[in-house]
């Protein structure tokens, strides 16, 4: 009885034993205390860094194409101006003061 | 010589052209009259110009295209003496309806603002919110070169609408009104446009306004001129210029039309006539 007793008592202690074993193990407290990867510290900090460039850069190529656009926009107006003048100077109105009578009037529109 | 008289645009259209047999020429004439008048007049509900200012954006035909891209061409060419965003200003100042209808007298307006912007993108004109277009003299002088066109093709023609003069080929002497007269100039080519404050004028608050607003004061111009004559290669270019060098007054506006070479003359308020820009 004692025997058969005991043997159970080894039986439990031996399986407390195995389950807080493989709770310990499951748990992987090397893992925690363990240095961190210095590649994965370095793409991190690659990575913020990239971000910072991106930033930048966008900002800089908004800026340019805020001011390409407004050059762009002056250079139109002068070719419209130009074009306009050429067009003026080729259809210039011929006109002078005469002494015949008139066919009609022009008034305030 | 042949000739039509008819009313079109709140004024007196006058076509003439020096051939026979010419009626159908001339009716086509003024069909193109009533046809843009219907597309531009701000006094039709209908018109694509009220669609435009009730809704703020469109897609507009051709002519209201043009129109409208060529009053934004003359703001920017006479730095906003021409601004197509007098609606509000011309309507508080009590043209709010055709000028035959306008009470005499009424209480002093208020001034309005102009100048909003007008944006024209992949064949769509967009208005900023509060922003509308009158076309009224603009639109005439589009009007009077569109139909110096077509009554072109039955011979040398002359169409004046209501002081918007365009000719096209032939010598056509036009008489210009001057502060004691008038005087005649003779037009081969062109057009000839009078903007000035001695007609379509009203009393307001006691105080006499007329239908030339100042995009500057959003009120009737005032100055030391009471009209402007312009001689140039077309009669919108005739009509921007007339109301720009008007707002300029006498000696600015002759030492512009000099510098561009625009055949001018200016009656003022002292009872001077003035010939500038190299008419002679």
């Amino acid at each position: 009885m004692t025997s058969h007793t005991g043997r159970l008592y080894a039986l439990a202690v031996t399986l407390v034993v195995f389950f807080l074993t493989w709770t310990v193990v499951a748990t992987r407290p090397w893992g925690a205390s363990a240095r961190p990867d210095p590649r994965l510290a370095a793409l991190a900090i690659r990575e913020q860094q990239l971000r910072r460039e991106s930033i930048v850069v966008r900002r800089l190529v908004q800026h340019r194409w805020a001011v390409y656009r407004v050059q762009l926009k002056q250079r139109h107006a002068q070719i419209s101006a130009a074009h306009r003048a050429q067009l003026a100077a080729a259809s210039a109105p011929s006109v002078r003061v005469v002494s015949l009578p008139p066919l009609t009037v022009t008034r305030t529109s | 010589m042949e000739r039509r008289t008819f009313r079109a645009m709140g004024t007196e259209i006058d076509l003439l052209v020096d051939a026979s047999g010419a009626t159908a020429a001339l009716s086509a004439a003024e069909d193109e009259f009533h046809r843009l008048e219907a597309i531009l007049s701000r006094f039709r509900q209908d018109s694509e110009l009220s669609l435009l200012n009730r809704a703020g954006r469109l897609d507009p035909g051709p002519d209201l295209m043009r129109v409208t891209e060529l009053a934004l061409a003359a703001r920017e060419d006479t730095g906003g003496r021409f601004d197509p965003t007098v609606h509000d200003a011309v309507v508080a100042a009590g043209y709010d309806r055709t000028f035959e209808s306008i009470a005499a007298h009424g209480p002093e307006p208020e001034a309005r603002a102009c100048g909003g912007e007008v944006r024209i993108d992949r064949g769509v004109i967009e208005l900023d919110d509060g922003v509308r277009l009158d076309f009224g003299g603009i639109g005439k002088g589009y009007a009077a070169d569109r139909a110096a066109e077509v009554l072109a093709i039955a011979g040398p023609c002359l169409v004046n609408a209501g002081g918007d003069i365009a000719v096209r080929d032939g010598a056509w002497p036009i008489a210009v009104q001057t502060a004691t007269g008038s005087l005649t100039v003779e037009l081969t080519s062109g057009a000839l446009a009078t903007s000035g404050r001695d007609r379509r004028r009203w009393q307001r608050g006691g105080r006499e306004l007329h239908h030339l607003i100042d995009p500057a004061t959003g009120t009737s111009a005032g100055g030391d001129l009471v009209r402007a004559t312009v001689v140039a290669s077309d009669a919108v270019v005739a009509e921007v210029w007339a109301k720009a060098l008007f707002l300029a007054g006498e000696e600015a506006g002759a030492a512009e039309a000099d510098l561009l070479r625009l055949p001018s003359v200016f009656v003022s308020t002292g009872g001077t006539t003035r010939l500038a820009g190299g008419l002679r």
